[in-house]
């Protein structure tokens, strides 16, 4: 049975058992891939799995839209899980029903315990893409002054549309920073002063937390690098604090966790 | 006929440049190619439909609005200029040039907008008759077509199998540019190539009758489910123009600015004292699709969607208003029989 | 060259009147005088205004005051969010931003010698008392006048010393209303939700006109009163509220259906409401 003869079955048999009122997995729309919601057995024919599935389907897990229709079952890469695996660190949710898909075999329905030993066991060493390593690279290998040049004209692009935090399973925030007003902390305006501060702002609230899914680059309407961003920080979080998000659904966040044995080097 | 060489089109920037235009382009970015403005030494890509539109640099994503100097308690207005360069635009697409001329209705509506006008007066539009079009592209569906000339200046057409331009002046602004641009054109003959063909994928008027039976449907809470509110359609799209009115400002100075805004957002209708109209995604999408088939058909004759397919292109779930529509139009065909 | 319509007039504050809780009152003198006159030659009643503090931002209200009185312009407002509240925090002496007026407005001339009929609650007295004025500035022109005003508590309603006066005018007749529970020891008015005051005071609807403004709910109870008193549903008028920023109908967030609330409102006839998508209210 090849994968999304499988990924059907479950789904079907997910629905029927009443286990899933909605099953969020990938079909196909012309030559890509879109989500699809399926919520009756009958229907779980146009659920597809292929190396083209790139969205990051967590991210539907947090919309009121789906969060009503009931239990939900999720066709999962292990980018989603990971995400999950987040989302459960930071006690935004508290189970999850996953179809587990890797590049290499599909694993069945797992729930997050599940989906976290599978992760351990199997996914524990997902590097970045070696392009992405390799842009990295040219950048660290930069002069402050080209480094910032860079990312002037990159940030130059942004429109504020907001679609790299909408993409993101993890930018859950009910209310972002840069829509508070009493005071306005971010300049509103897509400009120079408030594109650095809005970007800065993403990146290091994800620090510690992105498990560098690319699914904000790859929503990023405008082309802006952002994994570049997100690399780096993880890359500094994983060499300072030695974590890895998304393999354990009891860490504490690096974003929110203190250890008294912390590099205090920066308190000066 | 002017004719062009096909690698002379940053000769043709330059000499505009010279003349005083600001010069924008197709120029590769990245992995995506955009319009953006022409520095010399830059190649111009008129190949693929670029990512942006045209309509930032007549509509910009921010602008100074109105300008107050600020003294402890008191203020007073200083002057906000309205910043509209004599400018070009090579190759922008025939659905590109199509929005200005919906825009233009919308900047006029009874309140006339002099940014918007000054700079739509100081642009010249060269369009570019599409000689490729992608799955995305429906411009044949909404009433245009690749080699449309609605909204342009001028056009430049491919000739002789892609090796030659052929540049063609549609009014004044556009014979100005051609005269300014004569010393890199040549006098001559070409045959131009066939344009782009682009399938008609639904019948939009079944779509605008449509709107006005289903603000009910369960088509909008399906569409609800997959759409992440995220504002890329909105700003992508040459025709989207909603705006957000902010004031921002030091001690001394406050500027009021409008910045794109977008109905697909949550924040848009949200009232002040919590109530929103829009509560749900469901409801932001509703009002994509009727404003630009339903409203804007009521309030100004024709649709606010000129096919460019951008949306779809850069949808993070891949959603498409052409599709959408076509469903649409599908569902209306089976009512009927 | 500046964007002409969004060059705010400079306002000055020449009155401060504090109405209830968070809801404050403004009188508004006109810095420059060719702005006072454009303003009059437009304004009708049921406009509405941007107000605007700069730094903070611009918020939409009505222009409470009528056009019979060309000194000035008032507005009522609830303090809501960061541009009411800086324009709250303004004082008398002090500036504020002003462009307008904006939208239809009620077309008070049809109504000459009719009866006519205002509801309001809460809040939504400000909109309708222009109009009030407006009428009541042109002794003779119209019908008789009802006034029908509830508020949750007594605290809550607005506008008291008019109240006053209204209620001693031979040519008003006024019945103001508390919630149940919102009465003080003192209270001289009914106790009542505005629907059933209404219904109680049985204004007759042939012929007649009447306008209808305060929080939703209100409205949705008092629509079939009035229907039922024999208003006809082309004579009942309110006005709709919605997030607004240009009010010019450019930046596209205040439609509901096809209608833009800022140009084609904000006054709107029942008959007109029920044509219009009730789920995008
Ligand atoms: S998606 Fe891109 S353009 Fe939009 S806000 Fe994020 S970085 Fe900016
Ligand atoms: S709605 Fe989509 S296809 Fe239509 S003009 Fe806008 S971006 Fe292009
Ligand atoms: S307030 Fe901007 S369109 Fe109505």
């Amino acid at each position: 049975m090849s994968t999304s003869e499988a990924i059907r079955a479950d789904a079907a048999r997910l629905l029927a058992e009443g286990r899933a009122k909605l099953v969020i997995g990938y079909r196909a729309r012309g030559p890509h891939r879109a989500p699809a919601f399926v919520s009756d057995p009958a229907g779980v024919d146009v659920l597809i799995y292929d190396n083209l599935c790139k969205q990051n389907l967590a991210v539907y897990l947090r919309k009121p839209e789906v969060r009503s229709r009931g239990p939900v079952a999720v066709v999962a890469p292990p980018a989603v899980m990971r995400s999950l695996v987040v989302l459960a660190a930071e006690s935004q949710l508290t189970e999850a029903t996953v179809l587990a898909v890797g590049p290499d075999a599909y694993h069945g329905v797992l729930d997050l315990a599940g989906a976290a030993a599978l992760l351990k066991e199997k996914y524990a060493d997902l590097a970045p893409s070696p392009e992405l390593l390799e842009a990295l690279a040219k950048l660290d290998a930069m002069s402050p002054q080209e480094r910032a040049r860079f990312w002037t004209d990159q940030f130059a692009k942004c429109t504020r549309c907001y679609a790299c935090r909408a993409a993101c399973p993890l930018c859950y925030c009910a209310r972002c920073i840069v829509e508070k007003n009493v005071p306005q902390w971010i300049s509103t305006a897509a400009a120079q002063h408030g594109n650095f501060a809005w970007q800065i702002i993403r990146a290091f609230h994800q620090a510690g937390r992105c498990t560098l899914c690319g699914a904000c680059e790859a929503a990023c309407p405008q082309g802006i690098p952002l994994m570049l961003l997100n690399l780096a920080l993880s890359e500094e979080v994983a060499k300072q604090f030695g974590e890895k998000p998304g393999y354990d659904p009891a860490a504490k966040p690096v974003i929110g966790s203190w250890k008294p044995d912390d590099d205090q080097g920066f308190v000066r | 006929m002017k004719i062009l060489d096909a690698d002379k089109l940053p000769d043709l920037a330059a000499v505009l440049a010279a003349a005083g235009y600001r010069v924008v382009a197709p120029v590769r970015d990245g992995a995506q190619v955009r319009m953006a403005e022409w520095k010399p030494g830059l190649a111009i890509d008129a190949g693929p439909i670029p990512a942006n539109s045209v309509k930032e640099f007549l509509f910009p994503r921010c602008e100074v609005i109105a300008r107050y100097s600020l003294d402890g308690d008191s203020f007073a207005p200083q002057p906000a200029p309205v910043d509209a360069p004599k400018t070009a635009v090579l190759a922008v697409r025939p659905c590109d040039a199509a929005a200005m001329v919906a825009l233009d209705k919308v900047f006029n509506w009874e309140y006339r907008d002099d940014a918007w006008n000054a700079r739509r007066e100081a642009t010249t539009l060269v369009a570019l008759v599409c000689a490729a079009a992608d799955d995305e592209c429906f411009c044949t569906s909404v009433g245009g077509a690749p080699d449309a000339r609605l909204g342009a200046d001028a056009v430049l057409r491919c000739a002789d199998g892609a090796s030659k331009f052929i540049l063609e002046a549609l009014g004044e602004k556009g014979q100005a540019l051609l005269a300014a641009a004569a010393g890199v054109l040549a006098d001559g003959d070409a045959r131009p190539d066939p344009p782009a063909s682009v399938p008609v994928r639904f019948d939009s008027k079944a779509v605008t009758d449509w709107c006005g039976e289903n603000f009910e449907s369960p088509l909008w809470r399906d569409l609800g489910l997959a759409c992440l509110g995220c504002g890329s359609c909105a700003y992508a799209c040459p025709v989207c123009h909603c705006f957000d009115i902010q004031d921002e400002g030091t001690r001394s100075e406050a500027v009021r600015l409008r910045n794109w805004d977008t109905c697909g957002l949550a924040l848009f209708t949200q009232h002040s004292g919590g109530h929103n109209p829009r509560p749900d995604q469901a409801a932001r999408w509703r009002q994509r699709v009727m404003h630009k088939f339903r409203y804007f058909v009521e309030r100004f004759g024709g649709l606010a969607c000129t096919g460019c397919g951008r949306c779809a292109r850069l949808c993070p779930a891949r959603l498409a208003i052409s599709q959408v529509c076509r469903e649409i139009d599908e569902a209306r065909k089976a009512a009927a029989k | 060259m500046t964007i002409a319509i969004y060059q705010s007039a400079m306002m000055n504050i020449v009155l401060a009147r504090d109405e209830a809780p968070d809801v404050r009152t403004l009188r508004l003198q006109f810095a420059d005088e060719a702005d006072r006159v454009r303003f009059f030659q437009k304004y009708r009643v049921g406009m509405f205004g941007l107000y605007g503090v700069p730094g903070a931002g611009e918020s939409a209200f009505c222009v409470a005051s009528p056009p019979t009185r060309t000194g000035y312009v008032e507005c009522t407002f609830r303090r809501t969010g960061r541009v009411t509240a800086a324009i709250r925090d303004r004082e008398v002496g002090q500036a504020v931003t002003f462009r307008g007026p904006y939208g239809n407005s009620f077309p008070i001339e049809s109504w000459k010698g009719r009866a006519i009929v205002f509801i309001a609650g809460g809040i939504g007295l400000p909109p309708i008392r222009s109009v009030i004025w407006n009428v009541l500035d042109r002794p003779g022109d119209f019908g008789p006048v009802t006034i029908v005003y509830g508020a949750r508590t007594v605290a809550d309603l607005v506008y008291k010393d008019e109240l006053a006066d209204w209620g001693a005018r031979p040519d008003v007749k006024l019945v103001t209303a508390v919630d149940p529970g919102g009465e003080t020891p003192d209270w001289k008015g009914q106790v009542g939700f505005v629907p059933f005051v209404l219904d109680h005071a049985a204004p007759p609807g042939a012929g007649a006109v009447a306008l209808v403004c305060g929080p939703p709910i209100m409205i949705k109870f008092t629509l079939p009163v009035l229907l039922k008193l024999g208003f006809a549903p082309k004579d009942v008028y309110t006005t709709l509220e919605n997030r607004m920023k240009c009010g010019v109908g450019q930046c596209g967030r205040c439609n509901v259906g096809s209608t833009y609330v800022c140009r084609d409102g904000p006054v709107f006839t029942l008959d007109q409401l029920r044509h219009m998508p009730a789920a995008d209210m």
